[in-house]
């Protein structure tokens, strides 16, 4: 029996998805079994980051409705032969199509196949939120160093906290700018840590290949050159009970790339 | 039959006491009353005591009590005694008088509310909001919204660790902190908001609370 690991922030824009995708991909990279969930009905996106949109034939509210079985539903990323699968959003409806229950019981099933079913929450803390966390396990909440997202990040802690059968959260601070959190114009990873006070799970650079890769539908976890890349395979090797690290940031004269370098170099 | 006094009258060094009998009905107890009252002679100004047993008196029967009394212009009641209060006020009172406890942190969002005191171990986020009755007292940081005396209780405190609260509240009087306010807090001092007898909220070392507010402390006698 597998996990469902929840991956949510509040906020809008702060990187859930491509959060996902690439702790997916990482995931299946170390030989797991993984599934991941959008339920991002109405404003899918995961599809498009795993360049998996022009495979879907079914979606997540088909499969509930009933007018497929999940395994038909389910797109299967070829790249990783039978260990990482799409189970998309419908776009063409809301997130009231689904509800709470329906999850529960379509996680719980998903869980018996796969070693971990990463579900993708939509922004906010409304339907799709309550339906994104409804068959999860664990929670990962992601958010920035700005104001803005770790306000948001605290609300959804406290929703998560109150939720009964949820392990409490763990954080992962996306899209740090490294010159920035040192001259202070960002908050850093300890103020962000002791505010929210709960276990950081990873930290990740702030890397224009996201970008780049994310356009071209491969998960920039991929390329292991990249920064971003090693933080989210040090956390997914987090995820699988290993401890790594924190990376460290700043001080020394190596720089920020040197120390990439020294990473490998180990 | 002889007629017992329904009110004996009493003096003593704070002035005379009035005893009303809590036997009798509440008819015969105003006619003697009035017959009292109208039949003193008094020279100037009687601050008087009453003490009315064991009867429960309702606003409206305390009016009437008071309205007779206060025909005589030699009478004026300073004080009034009673043995018993309605169960409804006992339990306002005790609720009042409660202090809660909530452990962990207030998350954004999220509010926090204690008929009486509240004690908060850990932090007041952004956007939370801790409201009491009676005072609140926070093991932590305070950075949302506390509203204390939230029934127009003036005498309510605020005390924390550090208070960088965004907004204070005290009664129904509420204080948006200001630069100037929030350099204040900087201060690694232990900090406490009242409301001032200017009407504002003022805030102080945590040291000084023992003064502003001594009825706060509930621990009597020692050394």
């Amino acid at each position: 029996m597998g996990e469902a690991i929840v991956i949510t922030s509040g906020k809008g824009g702060v990187g859930k998805t491509t959060t996902s995708a690439n702790l997916g991909t990482a995931l299946a990279l170390q030989g797991k079994k993984v599934c991941l969930i959008d339920t991002d009905i109405g404003l899918r996106n995961l599809d498009v980051i795993l360049g998996l949109e022009n495979r879907i034939i079914y979606d997540l509210v088909d499969v509930v409705e009933g007018r497929c079985k999940v395994h038909q539903a389910l797109v299967k990323d070829k790249r990783f032969e039978d260990r990482l699968f799409l189970l998309p959003a419908a776009q063409t409806t809301d997130k009231s199509a689904v509800n709470p229950e329906q999850m529960k019981k379509l996680v719980l099933e998903m869980k018996m196949d796969y070693d971990y079913v990463l579900i993708d929450c939509p922004a906010g803390i409304e339907q799709g939120y309550k339906n994104a966390i409804a068959g999860a396990d664990r929670a990962i909440v992601v958010t920035t160093p700005e104001i803005s997202a770790v306000r948001d990040a605290d609300r959804i802690i406290g929703l998560l906290e109150a939720e009964e059968g949820i392990e409490p959260p763990k954080l992962i601070i996306n899209r740090i700018r490294e010159g920035m959190m040192e001259s202070g114009e960002t908050l850093d990873i300890n103020e962000i840590t002791t505010h929210l006070s709960i276990d950081l799970l990873g930290i990740v650079m702030d890397d224009r290949n996201v970008i780049s890769s994310s356009n071209k539908g491969e998960p920039v976890v991929m390329d292991p050159t990249h920064p971003a890349a090693i933080g989210y395979r040090n956390i997914a090797r987090r995820i699988l009970g290993e401890s790594v690290p924190l990376m460290t940031m700043g001080k020394s004269k190596t720089g920020f790339f040197g120390k990439i370098k020294n990473i490998f170099g180990k | 039959m002889t007629k017992s006094q329904l009110i004996t009258i009493k003096g003593t060094k704070d002035g005379l006491v009035l005893r009303l009998d809590d036997h009798c009905s509440f008819s015969d107890l105003l006619d003697e009353l009035k017959e009292k009252v109208t039949g003193s002679v008094l020279e100037g100004v009687s601050e008087v005591q009453l003490h009315t047993g064991r009867r429960f008196c309702d606003e409206q029967d305390m009016k009437s009590i008071l309205a007779i009394i206060h025909t005589s212009p030699n009478l004026r009641v300073s004080k009034v005694h009673s043995d018993v209060i309605s169960l409804e006020a006992c339990e306002k009172k005790l609720i009042e008088e409660q202090s809660e406890t909530y452990v962990g942190i207030v998350r954004s969002g999220q509010v926090v509310r204690a008929q009486g005191d509240l004690v908060i171990i850990g932090d007041v986020n952004q956007s939370a909001q801790v409201i009491a009755g009676g005072s609140i007292y926070v093991l932590g940081r305070v950075k949302g919204i506390a509203h204390a005396g939230a029934n127009g209780n003036k005498d309510a405190v605020i005390a924390a660790s550090w208070l960088e609260a965004t907004h204070l509240k005290i009664a129904d009087k509420m204080e948006i902190m200001t630069d100037e306010l929030t350099i204040l807090s900087e201060q690694p001092e232990m900090e406490c908001a009242y409301l001032h007898k200017n009407g504002q909220i003022a805030i102080d070392r945590l040291q000084e609370l023992r003064h502003l507010r001594p009825n706060l402390a509930t621990f009597k006698g020692g050394i």
